[in-house]
């Protein structure tokens, strides 16, 4: 019986790994059927957050698409366009929700089949990839609040001293610069993090297209836009106020989709818009916001939650399990054959490579790297979960692997002499006296790591895993209700992070074992000793 | 008579650096004596200890063990570490198991016994210096002399040909010391070979079938308990044991 216990945190490692395992097959085949359906699905990439170009929703409603990857879908002027695109290819049509930056990797890596995104030709872009002819014609404007003192400018002048933004990597975060006197604030991720600066007056307004402008005034009562097309407005050739759909250089589709584009006319092309506008996601408010939110995208938020919890559980244990192995490795003592030791420095230099360059680099970075950087320069096409999944474990092993070195080196010396003396080979002393020790010693620093990779894994929205935070953007997108749906998004990871430390504290009292003993005592000892004449 | 050695060293030395601890050490122990090395502190005792388990290795010169040089790369380190048992100054109990495991987890990985037999044996060995109520108490909740106890129960319960013993009551108060000396006098007796770094005087004369002398990294001077305590011929080993029984 003590030796069953003493087991016990060997086979808890093990089922981790092998629901990992588990984990990582059923991805593994959700992707290789994703595989066998990508011959046929004309895959476009969008951010499905830029309403009224595109936006999600959460059912098929309006002739709505799938988004890949989810039980979520995407509407909007492109969804349409995107439509008699692919019923002219004669493909099934699908959305893949990505980032504005993660745009063009997805596209030159294969990850998608074309970007129709509000996206506008510029000579930059037109190096890595090919546009199609415009489909959609826009005018520039400013986005504003309807009570600040640009409500009523007319030309750029009237924008002296005004404090403007646009959305990062933009011809409209460009056209700031034309105006003389006008503040330049840095470049803001998305439209949702645009409109919420509005809102809060920390900027004064936004560059954006006309579309944007019809959405505000729909969404936000309190905004108003200026159009800045004519005279005294912004100065650009006419290719910058088109939108175009990106390919990949000499991509045969091209002729057809442009064929396609030719039968779309400015007069449908307006109606097309003026429907998107209507069927764009409206704020249904009636009563408590938070219920709202809830009732409303309950079901994301959970599948948020959901993706969260999976990343930053299978990213610890992962990472956990890849430190043990680590620290073991490393504290081998020097062997007394020169072969051997030859190999073990290689090992442990390959090790420190490891650990230096994945502590090194912050684990955006690693994620674009590995899954845009990956698919273009080997062709190796993992799904988003796979690639998010593997990311966070290798990241958070690199930060384990030295938390448990320092667990093992802190451990009194005598152990290991005690353990080598009695001929227990290097394994078994990891296994049975300095590991159980090493890890008792470090589990408040794995718990914080467990806490940062709950928190951190928010950065993998960059290859567009749906996780908390980005299921967050994506519903304050919808709703324009940006305070109210990042405090409920704040709100639950403190209770997930809370709620981890907890249990945590409780596995901390569980492995220090009780505080007292029994002594080991014979039934004479036991026995209840009889009163006399009771 | 013909001599049966359990351990012959030969030209031993081991430097740490350019320090030099032992300068070339000879010395032969017999099968079944109880050997003290005595000396004054950084004399080289036990670091002598340390290099006869191989916790430190000997920078040259040969040590035999039934006729085997144990310095051999090729020597199985493993098996001669699990019949050769060492006792330590600060006990070095294993923190995370129990006094009962501590007897056990050497048994079972180290000699593959299965664990119901390692369990019987181990409570034998706990029982038998004292411990049989306390196999449940982790190490934190014992004191040094328990401690102690349960440390030398985990050397028996391997079965061993020797046991090295360093300063194993120097880190007791003194009221513990002589439980463990007294367990230590009935291991004598039982004809192991023992090889005990103590600072007991008494003791050392009263159980030791060999002294050894050490000073400065060399063996100064040896012989019977009766030769060294009764009538030392070196003047160090004179001065030495003087300033023991000036104390005593």
């Amino acid at each position: 019986m003590y030796l069953k216990q003493k087991r016990s945190w060997l086979s808890i490692i093990g089922l981790l790994f092998a629901v990992f395992v588990i984990a990582a097959g059923t991805f593994h085949s959700s992707q290789a059927q994703a595989a066998k359906k990508s011959k046929k699905v004309f895959l476009v990439g969008m951010e499905a957050n830029y309403p009224p170009f595109n936006w999600t929703q959460q059912d098929a409603s309006n002739g709505a698409v799938p988004i890949q990857g989810s039980n979520l879908y995407a509407n909007g002027y492109d969804v349409q366009v995107s439509k008699r695109i692919a019923k002219r290819l004669g493909r099934p049509v699908e959305v893949a929700k990505t980032e504005w930056d993660g745009l063009l990797p997805a596209l030159t890596s294969g990850k998608i089949d074309a970007i129709i995104a509000g996206m506008t030709p510029t000579p930059e872009r037109e190096k890595t990839i090919d546009f199609t002819r415009a489909y959609y014609n826009s005018k520039q404007i400013i986005v504003v609040n309807k009570n600040s003192k640009y409500a009523k400018a007319k030309t750029l002048k009237d924008f002296k001293g005004a404090k403007l933004t646009g959305q990062l990597s933009t011809v409209q975060y460009d056209l700031i610069k034309q105006i003389k006197g006008a503040i330049r604030e840095p470049a803001m991720r998305d439209f949702s993090s645009m409109r919420v600066a509005l809102q809060s007056n920390t900027i004064d307004g936004y560059v954006a297209e006309l579309p944007e402008g019809y959405s505000m005034a729909v969404a936000d009562p309190n905004a108003t836009y200026i159009n800045l097309s004519g005279k005294g407005g912004f100065v650009l050739d006419k290719t910058e106020s088109q939108e175009a759909i990106g390919l990949r250089k000499n991509d045969p589709n091209k002729a057809t989709i442009n064929s396609v584009l030719s039968k779309l006319p400015n007069s449908e092309q307006s109606r097309l818009m003026q429907q998107a506008v209507k069927e764009q996601p409206q704020t249904s408010s009636q009563g408590n916001w938070f219920i709202d939110i809830w009732q409303q995208y309950g079901g994301m938020l959970l599948r948020g939650i959901g993706m969260t919890l999976l990343l930053a559980i299978v990213g610890t244990a992962v990472g956990f399990i890849i430190g043990l192995l680590i620290g073991i490795v490393r504290t081998i003592p020097a062997p007394k054959k020169r072969l051997q030791r030859y190999l073990i420095n290689f090992v442990n230099w390959l090790l420190s490579v490891y650990i230096e360059v994945f502590r090194g680099t912050p684990m955006i970075v690693q994620a674009a790297v590995f899954y845009y950087g990956a698919a273009q320069a080997f062709g190796i096409n993992l799904d988003r979960t796979t690639s998010a999944l593997i990311i966070v474990s290798i990241n958070t092993g690199a930060y384990l692997a030295e938390i448990i070195r320092g667990g093992i080196i802190s451990i009194d010396q005598g152990q290991f002499e005690a353990a080598t003396a009695l001929g227990m080979t290097h394994f078994q002393q990891m296994n049975k006296i300095v590991l159980p020790q090493a890890v008792r010693n470090s589990i408040p620093a794995v718990t914080n790591e467990f806490i940062v990779n709950i928190k951190d894994t928010s950065v993998l929205s960059i290859i567009s895993v749906s996780e908390l935070f980005f299921t967050g953007s994506t519903i304050a997108g919808q709703n324009f209700q940006f305070f109210h749906t990042y405090l409920t998004i704040s709100l639950i990871y403190l209770i997930m992070t809370f709620t981890i430390t907890r249990i945590f504290r409780l596995i901390e009292k569980k492995l220090n074992g009780p505080k007292n003993y029994d002594l080991m005592t014979n039934d004479f000892q036991i026995a209840t000793p009889k009163i006399a004449g009771k | 008579m013909e001599k049966d050695n359990i351990l012959t060293i030969q030209h031993l030395k081991k430097s740490f650096g350019q320090h030099e601890v032992l300068k070339d050490i000879d010395l032969q122990v017999q099968r079944g004596e109880v050997m003290t090395i005595i000396g004054s502190s950084g004399s080289g005792k036990s670091t002598l200890l340390r290099c006869l388990n191989l916790l430190d290795d000997a920078t040259a010169g040969e040590i035999l063990y039934n006729g085997q040089n144990i310095l051999d790369p090729n020597f199985n380190r493993i098996q001669y570490r699990a019949k050769v048992g060492m006792v330590f100054q600060q006990f070095n109990l294993f923190n995370n198991l129990n006094a009962l495991e501590n007897c056990v987890v050497a048994q079972t990985t180290v000699l593959k016994k299965n664990p119901a037999e390692a369990e019987k044996n181990a409570l034998a060995q706990l029982e038998k210096v004292g411990m049989g109520p306390y196999v449940k108490a982790k190490p934190a909740q014992l004191s040094g002399g328990q401690k102690q106890r349960v440390a030398i129960a985990r050397t028996l319960a391997m079965s061993p040909d020797m046991i090295l013993f360093d300063e194993p009551t120097s880190a007791l108060d003194p009221e513990m010391v002589d439980g463990i000396l007294d367990i230590m006098k009935d291991l004598a007796h039982t004809g192991l070979t023992m090889i005990l770094v103590t600072h007991e005087m008494g003791f050392a004369r009263d159980i030791s079938d060999h002294v050894v002398f050490m000073d400065q990294g060399v063996i100064a001077e040896q012989g019977s308990a009766e030769q060294i305590f009764s009538s030392p011929k070196n003047p160090r080993t004179q001065e030495f044991l003087q300033r023991y029984l000036k104390r005593l």
